[in-house]
């Protein structure tokens, strides 16, 4: 279980609004977030992960605090939009990467991540680069990644914003599917309310540097009480 | 940015046609080196002086050095602006001659402080000096007192040279070594190799690397001293005087076949033997004034050493066997 | 199309400038009263040994200036917050200006006998050419390479950090693919500077044993006049750097471009941080030290007589005229190469992108002499030469200047012309206003840059100007020589000071007005 106790930050750059959030997902949970640009969606993800380093507050894995940890050490794996890949690096030895930077992988790691390849259904174009394959195959292979590492928390900062449709309900369905498997927390970052509809069962509404809502997607999604998420929202 | 290039533009302009600037009376062109040009040389002085007997105007050009202007005027040939060449050393003589430009003069050499006698028909001296090989005397005690000492001193002064490919005086030891050596030279050169530190292009590294004290002696010229002595008050430095002479060095000028105003070179080049130019020659390019006269030289020069006998190679040999002569140090050096 | 035009005019102009003048020299080997020597000169032994030692001193040397660079580059790339750092950066500009006379004086105070680590006699030979020129090229290399780390995504960073990789992986995953692109240029660069220099090694080398190409060309044209034979040297030494061009090129990787934005990597540990600090404090060391004995024997000199010469000021503001024309005719001309040669390489024809580039860049290895002399002859029989001193300066020093834009702005140029020229094809953004609003504000940096370095570098010249210039016309380099050649050496170090601090302060302007003060750290 992930929880988020009284996390407070604020950028260095004047005007700087503080931001501060509260939250918690369970194992196995997918948790969206949605909300306008520059509300502090991605800044969260960036602190979970410690790119940010927080003024006050806890973040909670099973328990144990993790926000006194460097990057590295904490249990977090993370997507991105874009450049995720070493472009010059065939698809095999990036994934590997996310089990050993080293890259001496024993026998049963090598295994690990054939089986994550093939799992993501890319076993066929394992000494392929990046650069050779579609955006669609290139976000899959970052998932690979991210599953061989076996962490906790999996994050995705609107990884799938550069997809098609069915190919990001595909992919959310994927990750969904992992999470659940491997018993991780998910906090997903996206733009398309439809991805919230799929992925989560909850979602939060992130909004000025703080939870404005968090409810069940389809109410939270309904919601009228909040002018701002109404705005946000727009006609759906 | 336009305001940059506009004003670049402009102040090119300008520069260029300050080179155009035709003076109304005539203008005689003389083609030397730059050190004779430059501010602290002879020219300045001798332009104002010329000039104010000529009523004309004189154009001073400044050519790297000798050999640059010999081969500029090959590449202009008979195009040339130029009325008269003034730097060339005897080692150059038998080509320029060779080479047809030049106008032979019909001047006397009264007078000369030259040590032989002066035959040339086309060209004329205006300066001379001597190599020889300089010295701090407080951190050298007992310089050599010969070449051959020089050479054969293995554990003797180290010393800073110039190559004779791309220099006069590198040139010029070469010659000195040869007139003392003969066909001994290569044999005596590898007996020196060791104590050479090392040869440079010109003369101004060597002497400034002398200077920093990475050498105890440096080949330059017996009148270095000099410039020390009254420039800089200081008479730490000496020449060392060899035993066999000094190799000569002479510095002259000649007419240019192609010339505009051969009247008017020919003035110059009286003007060029006469007290008015020759007493500015001692203390602005630190060589001997080619006329001989008891006021042309400053008291401090008494102080120099003596380089007598002077040594000269016929120039009709040097220019036979110049090429040979520098193959064959090239071989030895390069061992 | 718009930009193949501009850029084949400029290569005509290249290929004229450099073989017209040799075809020049060439035809006068024919002339009656010249002599042609024997063109079996490849027989001679001399010339052999020339040849190699011509290529082993330039071998040596460029490794190393550029293996040192590439880890002190490294250093200020990850120490974005260092004190002094722009400072620092600037004052390694300054060695490329020293002229060469300057340098073995600065050099020799450092390490000659009486000097501050002094080396003695050894210090005459292939000790004292890898010294100087090293003292050269290591600050040029240090330049050219720093802003390949900028080049490296945000969120590769990001990745290095959370999968844990420590300094080295980051450096084989990370940077060194980077670097592959500029590194092929900036060593061919150096080993051409390195084979072209001629009085270090002449000086410094401690006699004939140490003997270039450059030398043997010098001598050939001048001393023996013969120009068939310099120029036929002339073409061998072109046809050398070729052959390492090729050779250097094809390790070139031009790399997969995405868009990226840049971010400043976090040093990883302490340690690795007071490493970078005592890397970047030893190249400073290593640099400052001929740059401060310059100074020091200034200071001891007549200054304030030296500074009341009017001579003095006219040449100094013949150097600025010189070095901002030149630095101008340089950069456009690459700029106009570089536009052809990065939509070259955009479009896939990466051979002819790298042919491009190799044009501009191989024209440094003909050495100034050939060039002038070559021009001399084509140009006398119709003008007075003497007329057309500057044009004729400021044109060779463009063309001399000409491989540090393309190892400057190229890199850049490739990676902005991939990123958004589907962009302004699309919304018809072009020419003038593409310059203006996309070109202008990207590529300052680099551009200022390399104008800045053309500046300096063509302030310092002192080969071309010494060819044609008199006194009317001096330069500050060129007074420097001369008052060197009258004994006049405590103001030579005068002047050389001055001439040191002027380059640095237009060198800092002109990073200043035209790369803009960002906050980048690049």
């Amino acid at each position: 279980m992930l929880l988020i106790e009284g996390l407070e930050f604020a950028y260095d750059v004047a005007p700087a609004a503080p931001m501060r959030f509260e939250l918690e997902v369970a194992d196995g949970e997918v948790l969206s977030l949605i909300g306008p640009s520059g509300s502090g969606k991605s800044t969260l993800l960036n602190l979970v992960a410690g790119f940010l380093p927080a003024r006050s507050g806890r973040i909670l894995i099973d328990e144990v605090a993790i926000e006194g940890l460097a990057v590295a050490e904490r249990p977090v794996s993370i997507v991105f939009q874009q450049h995720n890949l070493f472009p010059h690096l065939d698809l095999y030895t990036n994934v590997a990467l996310g089990v050993e930077p080293s890259l001496r992988l024993d026998s049963v790691q090598v295994e690990a991540v054939r089986d994550a390849l093939a799992r993501l259904g890319l076993e066929q174009l394992q000494r392929r680069k990046p650069g050779e394959l579609s955006g669609g195959q290139r976000q899959r292979v970052a998932l690979a990644r991210a599953l061989v590492r076996k962490r906790k928390i999996l994050l995705l900062d609107e990884a799938f914003a550069a997809l098609g449709p069915a190919m990001r309900a595909e992919l959310i369905e994927l990750v969904k599917e992992l999470v659940r498997e491997q018993g991780m927390v998910g906090l997903l970052v996206s733009h398309q309310p439809r991805d919230a509809l799929i992925a989560s069962a909850r979602s939060a509404f992130i909004c000025d540097g703080q939870v404005a809502a968090s409810a069940a997607t389809a109410e939270l999604l309904e919601q009228t009480d909040l002018p701002k998420l109404r705005d946000y929202l727009g006609s759906m | 940015m336009y305001s940059f290039l506009r004003g670049t533009g402009k102040g090119l302009a300008l520069l260029l046609m300050s080179f155009n600037l035709q003076a109304a009376p005539p203008n005689l062109v003389v083609y030397t080196y730059d050190s004779f040009t430059s501010e602290w040389g002879p020219g300045p002085q001798v332009k104002v002086a010329f000039e104010a007997k000529c009523a004309c105007t004189l154009e001073l050009v400044g050519l790297s050095d000798g050999v640059a202007m010999l081969n500029r005027l090959r590449l202009e040939g008979a195009n040339s602006r130029a009325d008269i060449l003034l730097g060339l050393d005897t080692n150059l003589t038998a080509e320029a001659r060779a080479s047809g430009l030049f106008e032979p003069h019909r001047l006397k050499l009264q007078a000369s402080a030259l040590p032989g006698p002066w035959r040339d028909d086309t060209f004329l001296p205006y300066d001379f000096g001597y190599f020889a090989f300089v010295y701090n005397r407080e951190k050298l005690t007992s310089p050599p007192a010969s070449l051959r000492q020089l050479v054969d001193d293995a554990n003797g002064a180290s010393i800073l040279i110039q190559d004779p490919r791309t220099s006069t005086p590198g040139l010029g030891l070469l010659l000195w070594m040869k007139a003392v050596f003969g066909d001994e030279a290569d044999q005596a050169w590898a007996r020196l190799s060791p104590r050479v530190v090392t040869v440079s292009k010109g003369w101004s590294e060597a002497y400034g690397l002398f200077l920093k004290g990475e050498a105890d002696m440096v080949l330059s010229y017996t009148t270095s001293p000099a410039y020390h002595i009254i420039a800089e008050q200081d008479s730490r430095y000496a020449a060392a005087p060899f035993s066999e002479g000094h190799y000569q060095q002479i510095e002259v000028a000649g007419m240019l076949r192609s010339s505009r105003q051969k009247q008017l070179a020919g003035e110059f080049l009286e003007f060029m033997l006469s007290e008015d130019f020759q007493k500015i020659i001692p203390t602005t390019n630190w060589m001997y004034p080619a006329v001989a006269g008891d006021t042309l030289l400053p008291a401090e020069f008494a102080e120099l050493i003596d380089p007598s006998p002077a040594l000269l190679l016929e120039e009709t040999q040097v220019a036979r066997e110049r090429k040979a002569w520098v193959d064959e140090w090239l071989e030895v050096m390069s061992q | 199309m718009s930009r193949r035009f501009p850029a084949f005019l400029v290569l005509a102009l290249l290929a004229f400038m450099v073989l017209a003048p040799m075809a020049g020299l060439l035809n006068l080997g024919s002339l009656p009263g010249y002599e042609m020597t024997d063109l079996r000169f490849w027989e001679s032994a001399y010339l052999r040994r020339v040849f190699f030692f011509s290529v082993w001193q330039a071998l040596l040397s460029a490794l190393l200036s550029v293996l040192p660079a590439i880890l002190v580059a490294r250093a200020f790339a990850l120490q974005p917050d260092l004190p002094l750092r722009r400072a620092l950066l600037r004052l390694f500009a300054l060695p490329l200006v020293v002229p060469a006379v300057v340098a073995v004086m600065a050099v020799v105070s450092v390490y000659g006998s009486d000097g501050w680590l002094p080396l003695g006699r050894s210090l005459y030979g292939l000790n004292g050419i890898l010294i100087a020129h090293v003292f050269f090229n290591l600050p040029l290399a240090v330049r050219l390479l720093l802003p390949q780390w900028q080049a490296i995504p945000r969120h590769h960073w990001l990745l290095a950090e959370q999968l844990g990789m420590n300094s080295w992986q980051r450096w084989r995953f990370l940077e060194w693919p980077m670097l592959r692109e500029a590194l092929p240029g900036v060593v061919l660069l150096v080993f051409m500077l390195c084979l072209t220099s001629f009085a270090v090694v002449l000086t410094l080398g401690g006699g004939p044993r140490s003997t270039t190409l450059e030398v043997a060309i010098y001598q050939s044209l001048r001393f023996d006049f013969d120009p068939a034979r310099a120029v036929v040297l002339a073409l061998l030494q072109l046809g050398l750097c070729l052959l390492v061009a090729v050779v250097t090129l094809k390790l070139q990787r031009l790399p997969e471009v995405e868009i990226a934005d840049s971010a400043t990597p976090t040093p990883i540990t302490a340690l690795h941080k007071a490493l970078d600090i005592a890397l970047i404090l030893a190249a400073t060391v290593y640099v400052g030290m001929p740059l401060l004995s310059v100074l020091i024997d200034a200071l001891d000199g007549p200054v304030l007589s030296v500074l009341s010469s009017a001579t003095l000021w006219r040449s100094i503001a013949n150097t600025l005229l010189i070095g901002l024309s030149a630095a101008l005719l340089s950069v456009s001309a690459g700029w106009f190469l570089l536009r052809y040669s990065a939509g070259l390489a955009y479009a896939g024809h990466t051979r002819g992108a790298r042919l491009v580039d190799l044009a501009g860049s191989i024209v440094y290895v003909v050495p100034p002499l050939v060039i002038g002399t070559g021009m001399f002859v084509l140009l006398s029989p119709h003008v007075d030469v003497f007329d057309w001193v500057f044009p004729i300066v400021i044109s060779i020093n463009a063309l001399m200047g000409l491989p540090f834009v393309i190892r400057c702005l190229g890199p850049a140029m490739r990676q902005n012309h991939a990123r958004y020229h589907r962009l302004c094809l699309s919304i018809a953004l072009l020419g003038w206003h593409r310059f203006r609003y996309l070109e202008w504000p990207l590529l300052r940096r680099p551009l200022g840059l390399a104008i800045a370095l053309v500046t300096v570098l063509a302030m310092g010249d002192l080969g071309v100007i010494a060819l044609f210039g008199s006194p009317a016309s001096a330069t500050l380099a060129l007074l420097i020589y001369q008052q060197l050649g009258a004994y006049l050496i405590p103001q030579a170090a005068v002047t050389a000071m001055l001439l040191l601090l002027l380059c640095l302060a237009v060198y800092a302007l002109l990073e200043r007005l035209i790369g803009g003060n960002s906050d980048a750290t690049y």
